[in-house]
Order: C-alpha cells, then structure tokens, then sequence
C-alpha cells in the first residue's frame, strides 16, 4: 500500500485504513472538516426527535443509517460514536443498517450524533416505530422445553416402576417433582394460548387455541388431582404438548416481524428535515412541521420530504421508490414531486400538497403495515377445531353418563379424562406445520423460499399470475433491442463519456455487436434535453424521442432512431406456458408504457396486459380480483411492487430485487429466474396432499384413540405411547412431499 | 436409592439456575439480533 495512490471504496474504508495504519482517532476530527457538511443543516431536525430516557437518565434511541457499503463503514460509524464523550453504547448493524445509540444526554445530544453520522459521508434517517423481537414467546417457549426434558427424565423412571416394584416413597417425589415442573408450563407458558381462545370466543370465531386450551385444563387439574390422590398423571403429555406448539408459534411470528419491519424502512425513507423558504430567506425545519402550502427548496443531491407541485425550476428526479422505474424523469413547474424520491439534478421550489401520513410513500408503508397484521388466517385445522372440541366434549359426557350408571363414580372420571386427554388435537395441530416444512424446503432447495407454509400453501389455489414487467419476466437493465449499426457507432461515440442509463446501454451494445467507437468531440450534454457534438467531422445531436426511443438527428435535420427496451429472460416465455398448462391465467403489469409492454407480452406469450399502472394502481387490481374470486399470484421485484406483494393471495418477489419487496412478499426466488414458480406450485400441491393425509390419520387415530378410552383401557402409559405414535404417523406422512415432487418433476 | 431423594430436588434446583440464566440471557436482549454478531466478528 506505501507508496500507491490509494482508492477506497468509501469514506468508511479510507478512514478505517488510516486508522490501521497508526493514524489513531484523532485523525476523524480532522477529516471531519474535510467533508462538506449535508446540505440543508441536516442536525436542526434531531432536536425534535423523542428519546427514551432509563431511570438513570440515559437516553437511547434507534437510528436508520443509510450509505453504509462496506464492512469497514460499520465499524468506522461505531468506533467514532463511541469516541464521542458521553456515548455509552454505539451498535450498527450492518445487515439492516440501524445504529442503537444509547448515551448521556447532560454531556452529548442527539444532533450532535446524527451530525458525526452525516459529517463521515453516511445519512442518518429516522427510523419510525419499529416492531419489536418476540422476548416473551422465547421465553415461554425456552422454560416449556427445560419443563418437558426433565418431566419426561422422571416419567420414563415412572413407567419402567409399572413393571418391577418401586417404592412408593419415589413414585411420590417423581410425581410431585413433575407437578412442580408443569405447573408453570400449564399456568404460564400456555398463556397465549389461554389468551387466544378466550378472545376468539369473545369475537365468536373457535380456532385450534380453544381444544389446545381445554387440553391443556385438563390434562393440568387432571395432574394435580391425581398427584394428591398419588396415582398416575399425563404431564409427560401435557409439557410435550405445550413445547411442540409453542415452537410451531416462534415460527411464525418470526416470518410476520420480518414484514413489519420492510414497513418500517418504508417510513425512514423521508428525510428528517427540509428547507422552508420564507419571506426572509430559507429555514431549516424538521419534515413533521411542514404544512400544506409551504414552499420547500430542493437543491441537487437532495431528497423530497413531502408531495408536491414544482412552482418554480427545473430538474431530474429519481422516483424509483414509488414507479420502479430506474430512469429520473424531468420536472419542471407544474410537474409533481413525492415525498422520498432524490432530486438528481437541477433545483426546484416545491409547494407542499401532503406530508406525513398523507404522502404516497406513507400510504404505501401502511398497505405494508395493514398487510403485516392480518396475522394468521384461518386454517383447515382451525375450522374442523370447533367440531373437533364439540365432538370431545360430547363424548367424553356421554361416557362419563354411561360409566357412572353402569359402574360408578370413580370409573365414570377416570374414563372421561382419558377421553379429553387422548383426544388431545396434538397430531391434528401438528399435521400442517410439518407438512408445511416439508413443502418449504422441497420448494427451497429448488430456489423458491417461502416465508411461511401457510404462504406456500396459498399457492394451490392461485388461478392467477400477475407478473411485474420489469425486472422480472426481463432482466430489469436497459438495452438496445433495434437500430442500425452506423446510427449506433454514432451515437456511441457521442455517448462514450456520459454515465447515463441510455449512455451505457448504448456503448454497450456496440461494444457486443463489435462496433469501434469513434471518439467523439466537441460533445456538450444537456441534463435532461440530450447530447450533442462531433463525429466523423459532422455534427450530430441525440434527443430523447418518443417513449422508448432515442433519436439521432444531423446536420439536415434527418432523423434516426434507436429503440430501447428491457431484455426478456430467456425463459420467461417458457415458464409462461408452464403456468398455464398448472391452470393459471397470467397477466402483465407494468409502470412502462403500452407499446413497450405489448411488445414483451407477445415476445412471452402473456395474453392481458395493463400498462401504466402505479404501485397503488397495482394493488388495487389484485383487490379488485380477489373480488372476483380469483387467488391471485403476484411477482414483482421493485420497491413500488411492494403493496400488490402484500395484497398477493402469494406474493413472490426476486432475490435481486429491491430488499423491501423481499422482506414484505411471501416468497422470494433466490435464482435469476421465473422457474421456480411452477416448480413451487408443484411443492405447494404435494405439500396440501401430505396435510390432508396427515389431517385424516389424526383423526383416525383420535377415533381410535376415543373408542379405547371410552371403553376404559387408557392409563398414561397408554396415552405416553398412543401420542407419539399419532405424532410419528404425521411426521412419516410429512417425509414423503419431497418424494413427490421429485417424482413430478422428473 | 435414597440419593434420589436429595438428589433429584437438587437437579431440578441446579436446572432451574440455568432456566433463571436463559430467562436473563433474553431480558438483557442476547437473543434479539441473531444475524449480525457473527458477522461482527469479520469486522473487527
């Protein structure tokens, strides 16, 4: 490194190489005046901001880092924190970008450190509610499994005492010890469980939480009974029980916090303050005090805090965040502007027509937050668990009615708890999670990951594929597809220097057809008209045409044209045809214009088009057909595509696209193809087969199960062996999806 | 035998010290970021 001109690839890795070097911290404070500030006084707005305070005055506070590229940003933006007098903690993750900052505000503010942020080149946001880590369901479900290992240890010692002698005194300690154990696993950790049956009968809807419940009751007064009467209990059963459902639940509420908090990423996209102007000159104030009809000033590099109306300049905006669209578009006065998109050139005065709640970009946040909560839906499980707790009850009355009559008191008990106790929906509850894993990871392993099982489940009904246009059925980069070699040989030449999108395309596929480029002179670019200039000693000028075209203009005035477009994946047609051949329509959407989509959708053999939809536009439509009744499939791979996504019956995002569409679909493809959607289909099918096996051994075992405990041959031993065994019945049943998708593809 | 009698409340009472430290463990937030601190080890 001594002696080279070094490049780095951003301030992080610079001052992290300094600082290995031997340089030492105090080499920030230096560089920190190097960097021109942010514009705009970036630190105004923080003074604003809430903080928590502990009650020893420390205040903490989560903040969004945006610009962080490298390893060596990280640990540059934390270890410069840290330096700062009165930081007591500074963490940046890397894998979301949010630092957690917690320090003592008599000594250092907030502004001060999101100023540190800003002055090493990174942009720190603030981050709006956030979803918090489930610490309670861990907890729950981490004292249940240290409840169950230890019951079973002193059950098995139980049951092996059935058929040798054991003394009474021992039989008593392994009881009562159990009782000790189970006590907070049924009155604790079986909480939520409680809670979610008491308010689906408030709101009238029975779902798996109420038999669970009722298991959970009895087999719990069951075992307190019989420990003080000294007979044998099921708590072996109920702590299994308890622990088997708890980690089906953490599963699930993992893929639900990961939704919340594409959300949540959403709403950090607005910058925290704007530049107000007024009759005496420009203020800066924090975005949340901007009102309907303030003028805001916008200069190059910076990003809209609230959607308006141009009223005075010119510039380019990049509005990826809500069209998809790469491109900047022009604005000029009258032109509009939304909150959360970067001014890439130019300067404008904007009039403020929405801010906060009511801009674009926060009511596309809060599809994705409404989208996030529905929760779970009702399941086929949850809607045999009414029949399933009705059934139970029935017997188990009509048996302690028919015993009590016959032999007595006590036989009429026992029975009837060895009825509520064998009927327990263990398997039922547990025949579509594993199912469901064994779906998700046959669907994985051929590059199609799926959230949840009731996502991938959703696909076996999906009668209708909504396919984003750009980026995925194309490959989602901008390049020639007509125009001749001399007009392209110019037009590179005059384009050779220019770092736009079209620029690139250009050059680059010049350089694929083997074209030398000219060397262009005398070139002048106009941001946002085109470029002109010399080559072959002639002066040409190239201007954006119509919507897709380029053209290239002489000296005369006669015109060449160059059409633009997006490369089709070379499969797309295929997996087209195979969607249709499983039965599902398939329709193209796209923010781009119609001539553009119609060309891709004939080039793929998509029938229904529609053009020129935006984000919400999206989203309405798949609404619109769920109306109809349809299941609606939706892929897509922007940012903006993230609400038709969340509206999706299945929302299937690409890998490669933008990381909030991912965070917020069901899926996501993990290869640079549409092939594994009906690869998935096929998974999903295989997988809704194995359920519904599995749903009918369980409850043929529970017949089974009931018969044997009404006629009086169920004792725990019985009920310790009968439940595994309905378990390991669902578990076998649950291998074989991947065998049958392997047989289907084949 | 009698051992038992002793040493399984003593079990129980040592595995109840590692349920209390699991609980801890998740209050003081151990368990809340599983994705980033094994990266963090490549960072530094």
């Amino acid at each position: 490194m001594e002696g080279a001109e070094d490049v780095y690839c951003c301030t992080g890795c610079e001052i992290a190489a300094e600082l290995i070097r031997g340089a030492g911290l105090e080499r920030y404070y230096a560089m920190r005046e190097d960097f021109a500030p942010r514009p705009g006084g970036l630190e105004a707005g923080w003074d604003a901001v809430p903080v928590d305070l502990d009650g020893a005055g420390i205040a903490s506070c989560r903040v969004q880092v945006d610009g962080l590229r490298c390893a060596s940003c990280v640990w540059v933006t934390e270890h410069l924190l840290r330096a700062e007098p009165g930081v007591i903690e500074a963490t940046v993750s890397y894998a979301t970008g949010r630092a957690t900052l917690r320090w003592d505000p008599a000594a250092v503010g907030l502004r001060d450190l999101a100023g540190r942020i800003a002055a090493l080149g990174y942009r720190p946001r603030l981050l709006g509610e956030e979803a918090q880590f489930d610490r309670d369901l861990l907890l729950r479900l981490g004292v249940a499994a240290f409840a169950a290992a230890n019951i079973m240890l002193m059950y098995v010692a139980l049951y092996a005492g059935w058929w040798s002698t054991m003394d009474t005194r021992f039989v008593a300690l392994f009881q009562w010890a159990s009782l000790v154990l189970a006590t907070p696993v049924a009155l604790w950790c079986a909480a939520p469980f409680f809670s979610g049956a008491v308010s689906g009968l408030r709101h009238g809807v029975l779902h798996m939480d109420l038999p669970i419940a009722l298991g959970v009751t009895v087999l719990y007064t069951h075992g307190v009974v019989a420990t003080l009467q000294n007979q044998h209990a099921y708590l072996d059963s109920l702590a299994m029980l308890v622990t088997l459902l708890l980690a089906g639940r953490m599963l699930e509420s993992r893929g639900r916090r990961r939704a919340a908090e594409a959300a949540v990423s959403l709403a950090a996209s607005v910058p925290t303050t704007a530049k107000r102007a007024t009759a005496s000159g420009l203020e800066v104030v924090p975005s949340a005090q901007l009102r309907t009809g303030d003028l805001i000033d916008i200069g190059a590099g910076e990003e809209v805090a609230a959607d308006g109306t141009v009223r005075r300049g010119t510039g380019r905006v990049r509005m990826a965040l809500i069209t998809g669209e790469a491109d900047p578009v022009e604005v000029g006065p009258g032109g509009e502007v939304v909150a959360g998109s970067v001014l890439i050139d130019g300067a404008v005065i904007v009039e403020v027509e929405a801010v906060g709640r009511d801009t674009v970009l926060q009511q596309m946040a809060e599809r994705l937050r409404i989208a996030a909560d529905r929760g779970t839906r009702q399941s086929a499980a949850d809607r045999i668990a009414p029949w399933f707790t009705g059934g139970t009850l029935i017997v188990a009355s009509a048996t302690f009615a028919g015993w009590l009559a016959a032999v007595g008191m006590d036989a009429a008990l026992t029975r009837a708890v060895a009825v509520l106790v064998v009927a327990c929906p263990c398997a039922l509850a547990l025949s579509r999670p594993l199912a469901g894993a064994a779906g998700l990871g046959a669907a994985a392993r051929r590059g199609l990951l799926f959230r949840s099982a009731d996502a991938l489940l959703d696909l076996v009904d999906v009668d209708l594929a909504g396919l984003d246009k750009t980026g995925t059925v194309t490959e989602g980069a901008l390049v020639i597809v007509q125009g001749d070699d001399r007009v392209l040989r110019i037009a590179a030449g005059l384009e050779r220097y220019s770092s736009h999108p079209i620029a690139r395309a250009i050059v680059e596929e010049a350089s694929r057809r083997g074209i030398p480029l000219p060397r262009g002179t005398e070139i002048a670019e106009e941001p946002g008209v085109g470029i002109s200039g010399a080559v072959d000693g002639k002066r040409w000028s190239l201007r954006a045409g119509r919507p897709g075209e380029v053209r290239l203009i002489d000296e005369q005035g006669t015109e060449a044209v160059l059409r633009l477009g997006d490369a089709v994946r070379p499969d797309s047609a295929r997996i087209v045809s195979a969607l249709r051949e499983l039965g599902l329509e398939v329709v193209l959407l796209t923010g781009d214009h119609r001539d553009v989509a119609e060309r891709i959708a004939a080039e793929t053999g998509i029938g229904t088009v529609i053009a020129r939809i935006d984000p919400v536009g999206k989203a309405d439509w798949v609404h619109a057909r769920q109306r109809e009744g349809r299941h609606v499939l939706f892929a897509g791979d922007g940012l903006n595509d993230g609400p038709a996504l969340a509206a999706a019956d299945v929302g299937v995002a690409m890998g490669r696209g933008a990381a909030s569409s991912v965070l917020v679909a069901d899926g996501v493809i993990s290869s640079g193809s549409l092939a594994p959607i009906p690869v998935g289909i096929h998974a999903a099918r295989a997988c809704r087969r194995a359920i519904r096996v599995n749903q009918a051994r369980s409850i043929a075992y529970n017949v089974l199960a009931v018969s044997a405990a009404v006629a009086g041959w169920v004792n725990p031993l019985v009920a310790a062996v009968l439940m595994p065994l309905s378990s390991a019945m669902v578990i076998w049943g649950s291998s074989r999806v991947e065998a049958t998708v392997r047989r289907q593809l084949a | 035998m009698n051992a038992v009698l002793f040493l399984l409340p003593i079990a129980i009472l040592l595995g109840a010290i590692f349920a209390i430290l699991f609980v801890l463990a998740v209050r003081s937030g151990q368990f809340d970021d599983l994705d980033d601190p094994p990266e963090r080890i490549l960072h530094d």
